[in-house]
């Protein structure tokens, strides 16, 4: 069984790897989110090969079904489909190296340095599950509870920000006619100037071709 | 499986190799019991949507049309396949596959019948739902990969569907979440033996008097330390009887109706407006690749809401026979599977019905639905069965809190249980509908006069 997960391990993380680095190279900007998403989705792998079940598919529901949908959408929504061929390289690309490089070594030095490493593993029987779902609750619930309701605080305060964002442009927006509402639109008018005495007709006949084009 | 495989060529092979072989073994079951309901499904939609618009269907190739479905796979095979000039031809390419590969994991956790699951996942729940979002990714490939600007507006109205029908689905699961008090499904379908209404809460006073053909051993609640306790059990307190399980299943079936692309909600492959939305360019296999990734879709969501509000695999019988000893388990065990697959075709029948009877909605009627009428519906549902886990599991030795119902009967805590949240229910839903069904005659009429 063991040389069954060392097997597995390699070749997820080769796949890891590989893809995150096609992310990255790749010219085609659609190409470089196929690549990322495959990447979140080895390290779902990853994470379920450790029996972390809960953060395994947390992985895959939070990175792959709704970031990456969302990069797609962004993309095929903001850029012109037949011209990004362009390279993602800028010139400035070492700048971008070095500081995710950093960001990268704040987290795993002291990770190294203070983690009690277990080798060899510990013999079979009741292994340490620190990652079920039920200990997760319990986690947030207890030990993390101010650090949840903060982050939950922040995700509310985004999603009304969404909302009155949303609104805002909706009010400034004209509002696109049913074929109903046009319908009842052109009878309105035909009553007005049914009622209207008879120079009028004239001001109205403009309104009536613009009305047209809707 | 593994242990059978391991009495049988244990000594032959590595023990790693036996649980491979064993997986595939599993795996390929599944997969052809999907893939033949898949046939079938196809079938009978075509006869069953025929029948109700006064035409034949299929009625030539075999016995009623039966072999119909083997000879359009053939024609499928033959078909040339064509990939459009300008096409992304790997993103063109794998899009059918990225698109039903998830499908077919979702198959995975579901308990087939008593005893029959393939993997025992402790947040089966939460996989399903993640597992079905990545399709949202395959649907994007084949839009943007197809250089088709049809096939591009549908995968963006698949994939917001998809997106904002997932919210009312999920928070429906939350229910059962709730309920259960936890996220396996093998859990589900034994939580909901015993009576209709009353779950099995009635119990056996005599354990000499009460016969083991009626009465089952269950554990009331598996997320408290509770003694396993003899129940009156027919094996049909499916949660669906229950107010807030009625409420969940309803919003939950509609939202699931949505996500698989069904009538009512076939928004994405509207063919009077959009040629075939994110099929447009594809024939062949592909295109059958896409077909039946749809239709696995539609039997794992309908097999999904069979064993979260539908009692899953239980049913009249099957927990008397399971009692028996001796080869009476595997007949069990076969009735069980009977049951699961009997609902799944009843919900898929209930399908072809809508699709049948309902005309195409618009996409802002789409949206205004999910938002403004399942989802607070599902919220108030996940209150009231919030209430009901309460009422009916909390003592005053574990979890004290909001009622104290010490001394009474586990039957009358499940009554008291159930006329709350019916009360709740019925005045949420009530609100919610005459909210939504105000004309907006007034707000229209102004728009009107501002738009002239």
């Amino acid at each position: 069984m063991n040389t069954l997960i060392t097997i597995l391990f390699l070749v997820f993380a080769v796949f890891i790897l590989a893809a995150a680095i096609m992310t990255v190279t790749v010219k085609n900007i659609v190409h470089a989110a196929l690549w990322l998403i495959s990447s979140f989705f080895g390290v779902g792998a990853l994470y379920l090969l450790m029996e972390a079940e809960f953060l395994g598919v947390a992985q895959v529901l939070i990175y792959v079904g709704a970031v990456s949908i969302l990069i797609l959408f962004a993309i095929m929504l903001t850029r012109d489909l037949e011209g990004s061929q362009n390279r993602q390289l800028t010139p400035r690309w070492w700048i971008a190296l070095i500081v995710p490089a950093a960001l990268f070594g704040v987290l795993i030095v002291p990770t190294v340095m203070t983690h009690a490493w277990q080798l060899p593993p510990p013999p079979a029987g009741q292994p340490p599950t620190i990652s079920s779902a039920q200990q997760i609750g319990t986690a947030f619930m207890r030990e993390y509870l101010l650090p949840f309701e903060v982050a939950a605080i922040l995700l509310l305060v985004a999603m009304i920000g969404a909302i009155v964002v949303a609104f805002e442009e909706r009010e400034q927006r004209r509002r696109v006619l049913t074929l109903a509402e046009q319908v009842r639109l052109r009878r309105q008018r035909q009553q007005q100037v049914a009622t209207l005495p008879e120079p009028a007709v004239s001001v109205i006949q403009p309104s009536e071709a613009t009305s047209g084009e809707m | 499986m593994t242990d059978i495989l391991r009495s049988w060529i244990g000594s032959a092979l590595p023990d790693w190799l036996i649980v491979l072989i064993a997986y595939l073994i599993v795996t390929t079951i599944v997969l052809f019991y999907a893939v033949g309901n898949f046939i079938l499904m196809v079938w009978a939609e075509r006869r069953v949507v025929a029948r109700m618009q006064d035409r034949l269907g299929p009625n030539r190739v075999g016995p009623a049309g039966l072999l119909q479905p083997i000879a359009d796979a053939v024609k499928m095979f033959t078909k040339e396949d064509i990939v459009p000039r300008n096409a992304d031809r790997w993103v063109h390419l794998l899009a059918p596959v990225v698109s039903l590969a998830p499908v077919a994991m979702m198959l995975a956790v579901i308990p087939w019948g008593r005893g029959w699951e393939p993997i025992d996942l402790n947040v089966a729940l939460l996989y399903i739902v993640a597992v079905s979002a990545v399709s949202g990714v395959g649907l994007m490939m084949a839009g943007w990969g197809s250089n088709n600007k049809f096939a591009l507006l549908g995968a963006m109205r698949a994939v917001a569907q998809l997106v904002s029908y997932e919210i009312p689905a999920v928070t429906a699961l939350l229910t059962v979440v709730v309920l259960a008090g936890g996220m396996s499904l093998l859990n589900l379908p034994h939580l909901q033996a015993g009576v209709p209404i009353m779950g099995a809460t009635i119990l056996c006073n005599d354990p000499a008097g009460c016969s083991p053909l009626l009465y089952t051993t269950v554990t009331l609640f598996p997320g408290s330390p509770n003694e396993p306790v003899q129940a009156l059990d027919l094996g049909l307190g499916w949660w669906v009887f229950t107010p807030v399980g009625l409420l969940g299943f309803v919003v939950f079936f509609i939202a699931a109706l949505a996500e698989g692309e069904r009538t009512p909600f076939d928004i994405p492959e509207a063919d009077s407006e959009i040629v075939a939305g994110y099929m447009t360019e594809y024939s062949g296999m592909k295109f059958a690749t896409f077909y039946i990734a749809q239709y696995i879709l539609n039997f794992a969501l309908a097999a999904l809401a069979a064993t979260a509000f539908l009692g899953g695999w239980q049913g009249p019988g099957v927990a008397a026979l399971a009692n028996m000893d001796g080869p009476w388990v595997h007949v069990a065990a076969a009735l069980s599977a009977f049951y699961l697959l009997a609902k799944i075709w009843i919900l898929f029948f209930v399908m072809i019905w809508l699709r049948g009877a309902f005309p195409r909605l618009r996409v802002d009627q789409l949206m205004d639905f999910a938002w403004k009428l399942l989802l607070p519906l599902a919220l108030v549902n996940i209150v009231s069965a919030s209430l009901m886990v309460s009422i009916t599991q909390w003592t005053d030795t574990q979890w004290s809190g909001l009622v104290n119902l010490d001394g009474f009967a586990s039957w009358q805590r499940q009554l008291i249980a159930v006329v709350v949240t019916a009360i709740i229910n019925i005045a949420a839903t009530y609100w919610i509908l005459s909210i939504n069904q105000r004309p907006k005659e007034e707000e229209w009429d102004e728009e009107l006069v501002v738009a002239t």
